[in-house]
């Protein structure tokens, strides 16, 4: 750049002379001058020496050396601010000139020029340049408030612009409609509350007619402001879609994604049985195509959209699968995208046509590139079960390449179809078992012993080949160690009489040798397992393992709806709302998708279920008349009977907590290590920037649990199952209302029975007995099991606790509230009625755990509106001991991910009715609240199954 | 939002940049170029964040045309602004290199000041930005070697092409203030990109053609434009497309076309100011048979001692008249070659070993249609089993030809009143470059 005229070296010398040719009478030598002092300013260059001199040619009827001057200003005046006070009478006379285009340029540098001094003077300027005749100048003085908001929010807020600028949207120039809009977009960020865009169908109107008319940036801001608008049915909807659809076809791929994403959003809320509703999706397919033949940086950032499109909607590409091929000049960046969408429209349509070419890009030069197509033929194998095969024997093709990393890769991937198709392919190992030697990387290494260890009974020389790993243990990492271990002690317990050295040499290094924690607990347990009871150790290590599917590797569904509402902004890039990389308050606010409307179905939600007269009267006595009572008061209370033994009703809680905990850890520990069995899953492939870690997998099923439990019954004796979480006991029925008996009780629910923790006290001064007890029908068919067994007569002023056991098969009728439970007792005295709430957590069946993909599958198809969340405050547990709390009230953790630094459980459970509900948990470590979201067909109980989640983790 | 705007040399040295709400530091630019040389490889992932700042960038010339923003902005709009830029800078200064961006300082920063405000990109419309700016572009006269990637075509982002009238594009679309010379021309090109995998047995697999209509116009002032294409052209994949019609799968028209005799005539119209704009693209229907300019007819024959013999024969199947150019073979290998012996059929044609004797790369400058070349290579190879060869891929532009035949039946300007006497020049250029034309072996 030597060579250019304006750029010679800062010499002192050279600013003296500039300063000379500044202060030059000759019109021409001045422009030159300040073009020279510009041009060294913009390499960065120190030229604030010349400000007096600069600022001294600004009074000039040329607007290109105003407009270099300004700019000069601008760059300048934050630090030298006593000088640029010297500059505003200027900007203040230019912003009354004639020429429109001086006035906007003197109010737009004024903003620019952040020194309160300059501000202060900013205000009467910008109120007349607001309502200025010309709109160029408006819409600048649009921008400008703005910028004023920046500097000083106060006192914009005080001069009233935010008034002036929410008028400039009813302005009849389209641009200056687009500036209002995009500043009192921003204006609003910083104030989330505000109704500052205060969006009507009268202004969407607006907007709506603004937007065929201004140019295509201007589009942008009205559209992205748009999507931030909620129409309030159906039809609104479906109006400003099919305004807004014409963008599709614009040339710039800013406002058709910024169209995409109001459409995606709006379209929520239409209903799928519309006609337009498959319009609207066909027509989304061409534009998004199209982004595919633009530069590659367009491509990439479509990709990463589309990416989400395809797993919010996937019906609307899943015919242009051709598209996402991978061109053999692409950047790398574009490939990789590319691999990734391929994989999730692949379907059993098209994955003949998928396999050929991911086996085409298999045998590439990149790397990288080869390293993700082998996995993607894994992950189409366990997507697609008919191209399994297909899939298996591409891989053996590979494997014979012998081309070090396709070798480990596609093992890697074979893992995971073992897992995904049990007892299937196991044919193979022999092959792959010729390729240990050059296994070099801990994934792969992991992932063919745990095949050697998961299949020993199938490979003769299992023992060698373990064996030959065990030499080298302490130079491998940590994921090749534990895999070790556990596959030694799997094949132990297979092959008990040949291998006896071989494990006692592993549970030594693991346990005497290693510096690690993990490892040596893990080794511990082992040890202690093989000890104690062989046969329990076969259940636990040896136990069914639950399949992996190729969810593992979506976006959760929650984060993608919020997602799905961030199109078209940098959050689609990286996959991660704006509050994970935004600084600041701006764009912190959550959005969420709209709810589908035009049904019956919302008339259902949760909020709407309970009437207001009959909720006031809710734990009260019940008055003593009534049809509903008539079946009560017809009881048959016959003589008490002596029904089986019943349970004991206090149950050591401290010793079974110790217990559940250990246990826990213990339990803990072991899916710490099946998840490094499962870990190869797809999903560690992923891209950098969203790497979902590995789920835990879906957890240990009954079978260990039971294993387990059977190991610590032999070894401690103590063999309880922790029951679920036991409200104290409170008065129901006040002796005063019940000629002295006083009841107070409970409820619990221990190894799958519910019980009514009861205590009965006489308060009267007789004697009494006769005692007998009935529901009144109620919304889950609780009915007393056995008949209330008071075998000796109450004395005055003596209690006694009883245990009632209780049922489900009573009869059902829909209480308010829902938990509400209606109860007669009858004495020698009288017939006395009360009402109590149970908390729904007796409910919880203890085979309440989903299968994982069940889960994912449920959680998808149950509508959004069904979806409920609640805030648990003040809980200070951690993710784990949440939930180990939890599981005690057969509340069942499915999945526990680590998304920044939050801990989301997906957790499970059943009612004694069988509905299901469904649970994301979100804790935040430093936050004491949590997040509840509820999904459930029945969206009624989701309120009380709050309560219980509420109830539970607070005691 | 766009927080700060800079153009870098390849070095690194800051030629342009720009602050525009007053966030950020100014050590931007060096952050961002130790960010982007740090990366392996040439391919620098479009975003990167750091502590906060979100770079994005596009590379054109050797330059580095970067922005950053704090919050969360539309990326595309990041992208396509900062590829309008170039196509604006290029306009203004002809060509896009260092020394034309330095030289022209003041009018870059000044068309920044209308294009950008806050953040906000308020226009990139040339005719806007004309009657906004004040600014005299000063050309560069440097035709250095370096600079060879910017001759030719406008439309075609190919490496060299001399079959359009060479650099008469490269210089600024507005002529100086005050002199009504300089040359009144239009240029009109239709350039079509294709893209072609076929399978080993000869079939092809998947033929994709993507095609362009772009303007630019070197005439002062409105002009009407008017032009015929061709007839046989449907729009939409529904229709009943007839023997020898030209169907579109998709197309989109810039918002200044007006369409009205599209429907019946196929007519665009258009009255573009000074500046270039794409006025319409266009995407193939899948189901067209587009005539494939080339067939490879491979053999490979694996000799004792990892010695590889290859023998190629390429066949250019398009009509006699025409012909290719800078016809490139690229074959990557299964391992390093050591070693490589060739024949070829003509003197012009040259091949070697490329990328650490990773692939064989065979040039062919000129092809005519209906020709067959032949080619032997042996290559050494490190012992290696066998292993699967290839994919091939054919880069090459034919000049003069439109694989889809979609063609600019005629083109007529109706100058303004009060105009200089006599037409403008009219430049009516078609082109198809391959994008991405594989072989698999």
């Amino acid at each position: 750049m030597t060579d250019s005229k304006y750029f010679t070296t800062t010499k002192k010398g050279e600013i003296f002379e500039l300063k000379a040719e500044l202060n030059s009478d000759k019109k021409e030598k001045k422009k030159e001058a300040v073009k020279k002092v510009i041009a060294s300013m913009t390499v960065g260059k120190d030229v604030s020496a010349l400000f007096p001199d600069v600022v001294n040619c600004m009074q000039t009827d040329n607007l290109e050396l105003k407009k270099l001057v300004y700019l000069y200003l601008m760059n300048y005046a934050k630090s030298q601010p006593d000088m640029a006070i010297m500059a505003v009478n200027t900007f203040v006379k230019d912003c009354e000139d004639p020429n429109p285009l001086i006035r906007a340029l003197a109010v737009r540098t004024m903003g620019c020029i952040r020194v309160d001094k300059i501000t202060e003077y900013l205000c009467e300027p910008l109120r007349k340049c607001l309502k200025d005749e010309d709109p160029y100048v408006r819409k600048t003085a649009a921008v400008c408030v703005a910028k004023l908001h920046d500097i000083n929010a106060q006192l914009v807020e005080d001069q009233g612009f935010l008034d002036t600028l929410k008028d400039l949207i009813s302005d009849s120039n389209p641009m200056v409609v687009a500036n209002a809009v995009a500043a009192l977009s921003e204006i609003a960020e910083s104030h989330p509350s505000s109704n500052l865009l205060d969006l009507n169908p009268q202004s969407i109107n607006k907007l709506l007619t603004a937007l065929n008319e201004c140019t295509e940036w201007g589009q942008i801001f009205i559209l992205d402001c748009l999507a931030n608008y909620m129409p309030k049915d159906d039809r609104e909807a479906q109006s400003i879609c099919e305004r807004v659809t014409p963008r599709l076809s614009h040339a710039n791929s800013a406002v058709v994604l910024s169209a995409v994403k109001v459409l995606m959003k709006f379209m929520e809320m239409l209903s799928k049985d519309l006609d337009y509703y498959g319009t609207l999706l066909k027509k989304l397919a061409p534009p998004l195509v199209t982004l595919l033949s633009a530069e590659p940086e367009l491509q990439y950032v479509a990709l990463r959209n589309i990416n989400l499109i395809v797993q919010k909607r996937p019906e609307i590409l899943k015919h242009e699968m051709k598209v996402f091929f991978v061109k053999y000049n692409d950047p790398i960046y574009v490939k990789l995208e590319k691999l990734d969408i391929m994989i999730r429209l692949a379907s059993q349509a098209n994955i003949a046509q998928v396999l050929a070419e991911l086996k085409e890009y298999a045998t590439e030069v990149d790397v990288d590139f080869v390293r993700k197509a082998v996995r993607a033929i894994g992950r189409c194998a366990i997507k697609v079960e008919q191209s399994a095969e297909r899939c298996v024997s591409t891989l053996l093709d590979l494997i014979q390449t012998k081309v070090n990393y396709v070798v480990q890769e596609a093992i890697v991937v074979i893992k995971d179809i073992f897992r995904k198709y049990p007892n299937k392919y196991e044919s193979v190992i022999a092959t792959l078992c010729e390729n240990l030697d050059s296994l070099d990387e801990p994934e792969a290494r992991a992932a063919m012993i745990w095949i050697v260890g998961e299949y020993a009974e199938r490979i003769d020389n299992a023992d060698e080949l373990l064996e030959s790993f065990l030499e080298g243990f302490h130079d491998e990492s940590t994921q090749v160690q534990l895999q070790l271990l556990t596959a030694i002690v799997k094949l132990f317990l297979k092959k008990p009489t040949e291998t006896q050295e071989l494990v006692q040499q592993v549970l030594s290094l693991a346990t005497q040798d290693s510096d690690n924690p993990d490892l040596r607990d893990r080794g511990y347990i082992y040890w202690r397992l093989l000890s104690t009871d062989p046969v329990a150790a076969k259940e636990v290590v040896l136990a069914e393992k639950p399949l992996i599917s190729e969810e593992t590797d979506l976006i959760e569904p929650t984060l993608l709806d919020e997602l799905i509402c961030y199109i078209g902004t940098l959050a689609s890039v990286y996959h991660k709302p704006p509050s994970a990389f935004v600084e600041g308050s701006r764009g912190v606010v959550h959005k969420s998708l709209p709810p589908r409307t035009g049904s019956s179905e919302s008339a259902e939600s949760p909020d709407a279920a309970p009437s207001a007269g009959q909720a006031a009267e809710q734990p009260a006595v019940i008055p003593a008349q009534g049809d509903l009572l008539g079946d009560l008061l017809n009881l048959d209370l016959g003589p008490p009977v002596s029904g089986p033994p019943l349970a004991a009703s206090s149950v050591q809680m401290g010793a079974v907590d110790l217990l559940g905990g250990g246990l826990d850890s213990l339990m803990g520990d072991e899916s710490e290590g099946l998840r490094s069995d499962v870990g190869g899953s797809p999903a560690m492939g992923g891209s950098g920037f969203t790497a979902p870690g590995p789920a835990a997998p879906a957890a240990m099923g009954a079978p260990l649990g039971s294993g387990l439990g059977d190991l610590f019954d032999l070894t401690g004796g103590v063999g309880t199952l922790s029951g679920s979480y036991v409200a104290p006991k409170t008065v129901w029925l006040p002796a005063m209302k019940a000629k002295g008996l006083e009841i107070s009780g409970t409820f619990s629910r221990q190894v799958g029975s519910i019980c009514m923790d009861l205590v009965l006290t006489n308060k009267a001064l007789q004697v009494m007995s006769d005692f007998a007890i009935q529901f009144n029908r109620n919304s889950f068919g609780l009915a007393p099991a056995a008949p209330l067994q008071v075998h000796a007569p109450l004395a005055p002023n003596q209690s006694v606790e009883i245990s009632l056991p209780l049922n489900t098969v009573g009869s059902v009728m829909k209480m308010d509230p829902l938990n509400n439970l209606q109860v007669a007792v009858k004495n020698n005295i009288d017939v006395f009625y009360f009402s109590t709430l149970y908390p729904l957590h007796i409910l919880f069946v203890e085979d309440g755990k989903m299968e994982r993909q069940m889960f994912l599958a449920t959680w998808k198809d149950i509508p959004n509106e069904n979806e409920a969340q609640f805030q648990i405050k003040d809980c200070s547990l951690n993710a784990d001991a949440v939930s180990s709390k939890l599981q005690g009230s057969n509340i069942f953790t499915i999945a526990k991910r680590n998304v920044e630094g939050q801990d989301m459980l997906y957790q499970s459970l059943k009612l004694t009715n069988g509905i299901w509900v469904l649970a994301e948990l979100r804790i935040q470590p430093s936050n004491p609240s949590f997040t509840l979201s509820l999904k459930c067909r029945a969206p009624e109980v989701s309120q009380y199954v709050y309560q219980a989640y509420d109830a539970i983790l607070k005691n | 939002m766009i927080s700060q705007l800079f153009i870098l040399s390849s070095k690194g040295d800051r030629l342009v940049y720009r602050n525009f709400r007053g966030d950020g530091g100014d050590d931007v630019t060096d952050a961002f170029y130790r960010a982007v040389t740090s990366l392996p490889g040439d391919q620098a992932p479009v975003f990167m964040a750091r502590e906060g700042q979100h770079f994005v960038h596009v590379r054109h010339g050797g330059l580095y045309v970067g922005a950053t923003t704090t919050a969360d902005t539309s990326p595309f709009v990041l992208v396509e602004f900062l590829n309008r830029l170039v196509t604006l800078l290029r306009e203004h200064c002809g060509t896009l290199s260092e020394k034309s961006v330095s030289v022209n300082v003041a009018l870059v920063q000044e068309l920044l000041g209308e294009m950008v405000d806050f953040g906000y990109v308020q226009t990139t419309a040339t005719e806007v930005l004309r009657s906004a700016t004040h600014g005299e572009p000063e050309t560069t006269k440097a035709f250095s070697l370096l600079d060879l990637r910017s001759v030719g075509l406008f439309g075609a982002e190919t490496q060299q092409s001399r079959v359009a009238p060479g650099s008469v594009t490269n210089r600024p679309v507005l002529p100086p203030r005050g002199e009504q010379g300089g040359r009144r021309e239009v240029f009109v090109d239709v350039v079509e990109r294709l893209t072609v995998v076929i399978a080993a047995n000869g079939t092809p697999l998947k033929v994709d053609v993507q095609g362009e209509i772009r303007l630019k116009s070197f005439v002062p002032g409105a002009c009407e434009l008017r032009m015929g294409l061709t007839e046989e052209l449907s729009v939409g994949t529904e229709e009943q497309c007839g023997y020898g019609r030209l169907p579109l799968a998709a197309v989109a028209f810039h918002s200044s076309v007006d369409l009205e005799e599209f429907e019946q005539e196929r007519v665009l119209r258009v009255t573009p100011g000074p500046g270039e704009v794409t006025l319409m693209r266009y995407q193939l229907a899948e189901d067209v048979a587009v005539p494939l300019p080339f067939r490879l007819l491979p053999s490979v024959e694996w000799e004792p001692a990892g010695r590889l013999r290859i023998h190629l024969k390429l066949r250019c199947d398009l009509p006699p008249k025409n012909h290719a150019i800078n016809v490139v073979l690229q074959l990557p290998l299964p391992r390093e070659a050591s070693s490589l012996a060739q024949e070829l059929s003509s003197p012009e044609q040259t091949a070697e070993l490329q990328g650490g004797g990773r692939s064989l790369r065979w040039a062919i400058p000129r092809c005519q249609g209906g020709a067959q070349l032949g080619a032997v290579f042996r290559v050494q190879l490190p012992p290696t089993p066998p292993l699967g060869l290839g994919p091939a891929a054919l880069t090459f532009e034919l000049p003069a030809l439109t694989v889809s035949g979609l063609r600019l039946r005629w083109l007529r300007l109706s100058a303004p009143p009060g105009a200089p006497p006599g037409p403008p020049q009219r430049w009516v250029r078609h082109l198809t470059h391959s994008d991405s034309y594989v072989v698999r072996l």
